[in-house]
């Protein structure tokens, strides 16, 4: 069936290959080929420049595009991933020392004050260090990068939210919280956020408060004092009676000798009765 | 470090509290970050024990044409341009070198400017250089200018050196990194006839594993090769038999990069 007139020339060049295809046992299986292709018109297939696809080719290649993935959620709603950061933490040895040191300071002190650091002169900061060294605090700078690990798993997890901008630990093995505060008060730089003293976590009210407590060893030898009262007074309490009775009997001696003038036989049976009632 | 750097939006809110902690920046309650010196790394330095450098480190000379020159002119038979190499995909001796991603003729004025460019910045001392592509042994004839057609083939005009895409042209090994050597290898990438990088080890397999991610995570149910191979929709008609193999990643003599 002739739809469309074509020139005798192409009819020659064109061979259809339509017997091939019926003469298989399964022709919608084997795909074919015409033996000749047209090769009278445009260039090779390889060329210098870009060769100008046929529109229908134009057309499968944009059909067969890539197209890339679409969560439901995009990535960058998500959390962010830091897998590979957390592999390269544990090869710095570096690193390891500076955990290591700061657990020691958690286990070794008694007194830890988490501070904020803002820059100061550096000759104020040697002044506030040398002030602290006095009362045996030391200044430790930490980075949050190491401290934060150590902290989440040791049981100062309350403390995790301190630790966000520029920090500095005050420790020390003894609980001078009223000297640290003077000092401190001098320097506006460094700002006290909380502290975990003998083992609990007081905020900066609650350090205050601490301070304006007693010392332990004072308010120990006034607990002990009042303990120590009532049995101071047990003696005197149980001769109480006695000495009572001693010091009447005494008056009563002294008002009969102030008339013991006038008459002498009561003066001998006093002291027999007094030695009796004893 | 400007004043658009804090209002950056950074989901980080999860990270903070998690083992792997704060990294080199100021966290505040509104969540964006102030960079911030963090703990140096001290990296130790790499290991360079295995390598040896071979005698002569410097690229070898090319010569212009072979020692026995060829009697009898060939046809032009392009398709040693056409699709992927076969030859030279790997890498042997070196960690760097040019991957070409396009098929071309190199002749012997690229290769000179390979060989100068390449020895000029090279330190002979601590890094190597090898040929991945041979001297020219292809000829290629050219009819003198003016002449009308016909008259016979052209004589024998040059030799070149026939490159197909993902073949490596030159290799880079020796005590260096791929920062040092990237710079002049992609001045020389640029300079040749054909679409060029510098790629090392780690960047090719890069490469590699990211088409075959591509392949794999495509949304797309219609790939060229479901097409070619079932004459979907009869386009085969429109297609070359070649594309069968080149699956509509290569184009003539060109690399398609974006195609999956």
């Amino acid at each position: 069936m002739r739809a469309t007139k074509r020139p005798a020339s192409h009819k020659a060049l064109r061979v259809a290959a339509k017997m091939a295809a019926l003469s298989g046992p399964a022709p919608w299986r084997r795909g074919w080929l015409p033996a000749l292709q047209l090769v009278r018109r445009g260039s090779k297939a390889v060329t210098r420049h870009w060769k100008a696809m046929h529109f229908q080719r134009q057309k499968l290649m944009a059909v067969t595009e890539y197209i890339a993935p679409r969560p439901a959620v995009p990535e960058r709603c998500l959390p962010a991933k830091r897998k590979a950061e957390e592999e390269e933490e544990e090869e710095y040895g570096y690193a390891r020392l500076l955990r290591r040191q700061v657990e020691e300071v958690f286990r070794d002190s008694r007194m830890v004050a988490v501070c904020q650091y803002n820059s100061m002169p550096g000759e104020d900061m040697v002044l506030m260090r040398h002030y602290l060294r006095k009362h045996n605090i030391e200044v430790k700078f930490v980075l949050n990068e190491i401290i934060r690990p150590v902290l989440s798993q040791s049981r100062y997890k309350n403390l995790l939210p301190l630790f966000v901008s520029r920090n500095i630990l005050l420790v020390s093995p003894e609980t001078k919280a009223k000297e640290m505060l003077r000092v401190l008060k001098g320097v506006p730089q460094v700002n006290l956020l909380g502290a975990c003293i003998d083992d609990t976590i007081l905020s900066r009210q609650g350090v205050e408060n601490f301070a304006k407590l007693p010392s332990l060893e004072a308010s120990q030898g006034q607990t002990l004092g009042t303990l120590a009262l009532l049995p101071s007074q047990t003696c005197s309490t149980l001769q109480h009676g006695a000495a009572y009775l001693t010091a009447l009997l005494d008056g009563h001696i002294h008002q009969l000798q102030a008339g013991a003038g006038k008459t002498e036989s009561p003066a001998g049976t006093e002291p027999a009765q007094g030695s009796g009632t004893q | 470090m400007g004043w658009w750097r804090l209002g950056r939006p950074v989901a980080a809110c999860g990270g903070r509290g998690g083992p792997g902690g704060t990294r080199g920046g100021l966290w505040g309650l509104g969540g964006s970050a102030v960079p911030r010196a963090g703990l140096k790394k001290f990296v130790l330095p790499p290991d360079y024990s295995g390598i040896t450098l071979p005698e002569r480190p410097k690229l070898k000379f090319m010569e212009k044409m072979p020692a026995v020159p060829k009697a009898r002119r060939e046809p032009r038979q392009l398709r040693d341009i056409r699709g992927p190499s076969r030859v030279a995909t790997d890498f042997t001796q070196g960690q760097y070198g040019i991957l070409a991603l396009g098929g071309g003729y190199l002749h012997w004025g690229h290769l000179e400017m390979i060989r100068l460019t390449i020895g000029r910045y090279m330190d002979p001392k601590n890094m190597f250089a090898i040929w991945r592509v041979p001297a020219p042994y292809k000829p290629l004839t050219k009819k003198s200018l003016g002449h009308r057609m016909g008259g016979g083939k052209g004589p024998i005009d040059r030799y070149v050196t026939a490159v197909k895409s993902g073949q490596l042209v030159v290799e880079l090994g020796g005590r260096c990194e791929f920062e040092e050597v990237k710079p002049f290898l992609t001045q020389v990438a640029h300079k040749l006839p054909f679409l060029a990088v510098a790629v090392s080890r780690q960047s090719l397999q890069q490469m590699r594993e990211e088409e075959e991610e591509k392949r794999r995570n495509n949304q797309n149910p219609w790939t060229f090769e479901r097409v070619v191979t079932a004459n979907m929709l009869g386009m085969r008609k429109y297609l070359s038999p070649y594309d069968l193999k080149l699956k509509g990643r290569y184009w003539g003599k060109f690399f398609l990069k974006h195609r999956v």
